[in-house]
């Protein structure tokens, strides 16, 4: 059948479009708390004082004054990220991951000169990757050591956890693998692979692309099915820790896993969306549900470590 | 649960407001809930040319008289210098000096009325004139065989239309038809007589009275067709059963008088010119049609009501063209909410298809959509390019926006020469929102790929058809227009869906994979 009764969906759990907006976001998310997430400056400060683990902020492009004394900065820094702080979809990051003599190795292997550097900081601060265009500032991060965990899993890239946490809990979590089709882009409705996460484990529950379910990666030909996070405590813990800082009541954590350092909080989002709902081939009403049965009371006095734990052993079967 | 009493009282009140007072108006004022037909309207031209003497110019124009077919709505006159006086059936221009070529315009409204009588004007007078040896035996001749013919008529079986006709209008046309035969001695007599009368259908409505029916020669025109030079025809009125019936004397037959616009009677003249030689007139007519209630109220049959002084017909006609497409947007933006968050079809930009679909109104849909395929399509191409120059976002959609006015340049020129008509309707999209359209959808189609610029394209021109078609149809039309109020229900029908939080269509088959899990 191609269309489905809305009761059906309701009796599925499904939260669409408008469910979201209204019950999800408008009535946890205070609009004077977007900006902590909407700016990436402002996130990583609120990252840093709580101790969460995230990739260092080493130094901000304020105005372009700043992109002469670039050169000088950047000798104390082998390996550094440059993305404008208010960008979107992943427009105008800039991945260095060697430096020589002015000499700039990207990480795809290309090498760019202090110049071409200088014209991208540049072209951050004037807005031409944000949001609207508005005026920005260009932030200079380390780069994460990404672990081989993850990989064959994606196509182009590593892959990264996106949690969604509602009122403090981890209530759902996936993974998107890119691919071919995606064009290396991690975006479900352009043909990513999304594998939905157990809560209590970090395994795999099912995929899909296109939101048809798939075993295999179409381009790695991976076992989607061996997908698993390690230090999953870990991450559930990072994630909903995030609510405190934030006080977002619906927020949705972007997770990666370095090496060395373990996961760290790549991104905040106020608005996240629904797709993970296709991934996990179930839909978010239920958890949200269970959260909401739950006395506010109780809620307050749990801590981090306390949600994360009812999240894993409560929710991932609701 | 605060909020949402709050938000039920709300509604309520908007719904409860805006439809009381809507339906007080239609029940104790009188507005009308369905649109008021339009009537059929001609403006009349006429272009009076003559030469002035040097000196001064008093000019005395007859002017279309109104009956009960016709009712002349609007007169006014277009001339460079002179007095214009509207009296009783004439208009009279006056100048104290000119000289040389003058031209005039005279222009007058006149629309058909809705169940005409055909009643005769008590101002209705049989033209007779005195007959002379030997036309009076020859009249006489020929009245007596008609009646003749008359008479054996009941005895023998007639073709089926003549028996409808009345008996007076069975006569009249035996004695035009007799009139018209020229191989009888007798109607030649009166011909050879026509030359006293100042045309040929004074004399036969002498005939005609002579025979006992009250008749009259009438000058005027058929508003048939659209004509660039009508010519004032002659006809014969008589009096029937106190209906006034059209005759053409030329084929003898009975006219329609439905769109008849009667210009002269009797020996009116057309043009008195006092000062001035070669006087011409060349009368144009143009079709086209009114709302019922513009025409009465500019017939006088609006009883000056107070009620409707508080509405926007109160406005100058100019001003209250205005409103009636201002009134309109709100069920363009009405359309765009139910398609964003009922059925969750994407569009560029909230509002850009309630502009798209404005000029849709003007250029109507096909051509519409045609031109803006075309323009955002070569936009893009164009655009395509200034992404290999990273430049900065306003420098950037200032280059965009003057290669749309290239684009619009381009296809007005363009179709001119190839003969197309329309392509100069191009100057009608807003360009400011064109560029930013291009703008925003070759930003997509970077980030995004062409699918999604298809989609959201497609969704648009949907978005703004389907406005298009909302703002277009008459009945919305005289709804937002003649009641205003009902604006308020609509606000509450889009509060409403703002506090909507079920699925939207396109859900229903997003999120299928999931309810087959269950």
């Amino acid at each position: 059948m191609f269309f489905v009764s809305p009761a059906k969906l309701r009796k599925a759990g499904v939260v669409g479009m408008n469910g979201r907006n209204v019950q999800l976001i408008a009535r946890n998310n205070r609009r004077s708390l977007y900006p902590l997430v909407d700016n990436k400056v402002k996130t990583k400060e609120i990252l840093a004082k709580a101790g969460i683990s995230a990739p260092k902020l080493l130094g901000v492009v304020h105005h372009q004054g700043n992109i002469r004394e670039l050169e000088d900065f950047l000798q104390k820094h082998q390996a550094f990220v440059i993305k404008p702080a208010k960008g979107s979809g992943g427009k105008g990051i800039l991945v260095v991951s060697s430096h020589t003599d002015g000499e700039y190795t990207k990480a795809s292997g290309e090498t760019i000169g202090l110049r071409s550097l200088q014209r991208h900081s540049s072209n951050i601060l004037s807005g031409l990757y944000s949001l609207g265009g508005a005026n920005d500032v260009a932030m200079i991060e380390e780069m994460v050591h990404f672990s081989d965990t993850f990989d064959g899993f994606s196509f182009q890239g590593v892959p990264d956890i996106r949690i969604i946490v509602y009122k403090g809990f981890p209530v759902m979590a996936m993974t998107r693998l890119s691919t071919k089709a995606s064009d290396g882009k991690a975006n479900l409705h352009q043909g990513a692979v999304g594998v939905g996460l157990d809560l209590q484990t970090g395994q795999a529950l099912r995929a899909v692309q296109f939101d048809r379910p798939v075993s295999h990666h179409p381009d790695t030909g991976v076992a989607l099915q061996t997908f698993e996070v390690p230090l999953w405590s870990d991450f559930l813990l990072l994630a909903s820790r995030c609510y405190e800082i934030t006080s977002l009541g619906y927020l949705g954590v972007d997770i990666v896993l370095d090496k060395l350092k373990g996961p760290m909080v790549l991104e905040l989002n106020a608005r996240p969306g629904l797709a993970i709902q296709i991934a996990n081939g179930s839909g978010l009403q239920p958890r949200v549900d269970a959260i909401d049965a739950m006395q506010s009371l109780v809620i307050s006095n749990l801590s981090a470590h306390e949600r994360a734990e009812h999240s894993m052993e409560h929710l991932s079967k609701v | 649960m605060k909020q949402r009493l709050q938000l039920i009282i709300i509604v309520t009140t908007l719904v409860v407001v805006g439809l009381s007072s809507a339906i007080y108006k239609h029940y104790s004022l009188g507005f009308s809930f369905l649109p008021s037909e339009s009537i059929r309207t001609w403006t009349v031209e006429s272009a009076i040319t003559f030469t002035a003497n040097d000196g001064p110019v008093e000019m005395i124009f007859n002017l279309p008289n109104t009956s009960d077919n016709i009712a002349v709505l609007d007169m006014s006159s277009i001339d460079s210098g002179y007095t214009f006086e509207l009296m009783e059936n004439q208009a009279k221009w006056s100048r104290e000096q000119a000289k040389g070529a003058q031209k005039i315009f005279f222009r007058a409204t006149v629309s058909s009325l809705k169940g005409g009588q055909d009643l005769v004007p008590s101002s209705f007078k049989p033209y007779a004139r005195e007959l002379k040896e030997p036309a009076t035996t020859a009249a006489n001749n020929i009245i007596a065989e008609v009646e003749k013919r008359l008479e054996n008529r009941t005895n023998s079986p007639l073709i089926k239309s003549e028996t409808i006709k009345s008996e007076t209008i069975t006569k009249a046309i035996y004695l035009l038809t007799a009139l018209n035969n020229t191989e009888s001695p007798d109607t030649n007599v009166l011909i050879s007589e026509a030359k006293f009368f100042p045309t040929k259908a004074n004399l036969a409505a002498t005939v005609l009275n002579k025979a006992g029916i009250k008749a009259r020669p009438v000058r005027g025109i058929n508003l048939v067709r659209d004509q660039n030079n009508a010519s004032l025809d002659t006809y014969i009125e008589i009096v029937d059963n106190n209906k006034l019936v059209l005759l053409n004397p030329t084929t003898a037959q009975p006219e329609s008088r439905e769109t008849f616009l009667s210009w002269q009677i009797d020996d009116e003249p057309l043009l008195d010119l006092i000062g001035g030689s070669g006087g011409k007139v060349a009368i144009s007519i143009l079709g086209g049609r009114m709302a019922a209630e513009r025409a009465a109220v500019l017939h006088g049959h609006q009883s000056g009501s107070v009620l409707i002084d508080f509405s926007i017909y109160s406005l100058p006609i100019k001003d209250q063209n205005t409103f009636k497409l201002l009134l309109l947007i709100p069920i363009g933006a009405l359309v765009v909410v139910v398609l964003r968050n009922l059925i969750g079809i994407p569009t560029s930009g909230t509002f850009m298809p309630i502009l798209i679909a404005l000029v849709f109104l003007q250029t109507k849909l096909i051509a519409g959509l045609v031109l803006f395929i075309t323009v955002v399509g070569v936009g893009l191409v164009l655009r395509s390019y200034l992404s290999h120059l990273n430049l900065l976002l306003v420098p950037r959609i200032s280059a965009v926006l003057v290669f749309v006015i290239i684009i619009y340049v381009a296809i007005s020129v363009g179709s001119h020469k190839l003969g197309i008509a329309g392509g100069m309707q191009v100057t009608f999209f807003p360009m400011i929102i064109i560029s930013w359209t291009i703008e925003r959808m070759s930003v997509l189609w970077e980030e995004e790929g062409p699918r999604d610029v298809f989609k959201q394209g497609g969704g648009s021109l949907f978005a703004a058809s389907l406005i298009y078609f909302a703002m277009s149809n008459s009945y919305l039309k005289h709804l937002t227009f003649s009641f205003p109020e009902l604006l308020l229900v609509v606000l509450a029908i889009i509060i409403m869906i703002g506090s909507y939080s079920g699925y939207r269509l396109t859900e229903l088959r997003r999120f299928e994979p999931l309810a087959r899990g269950e």
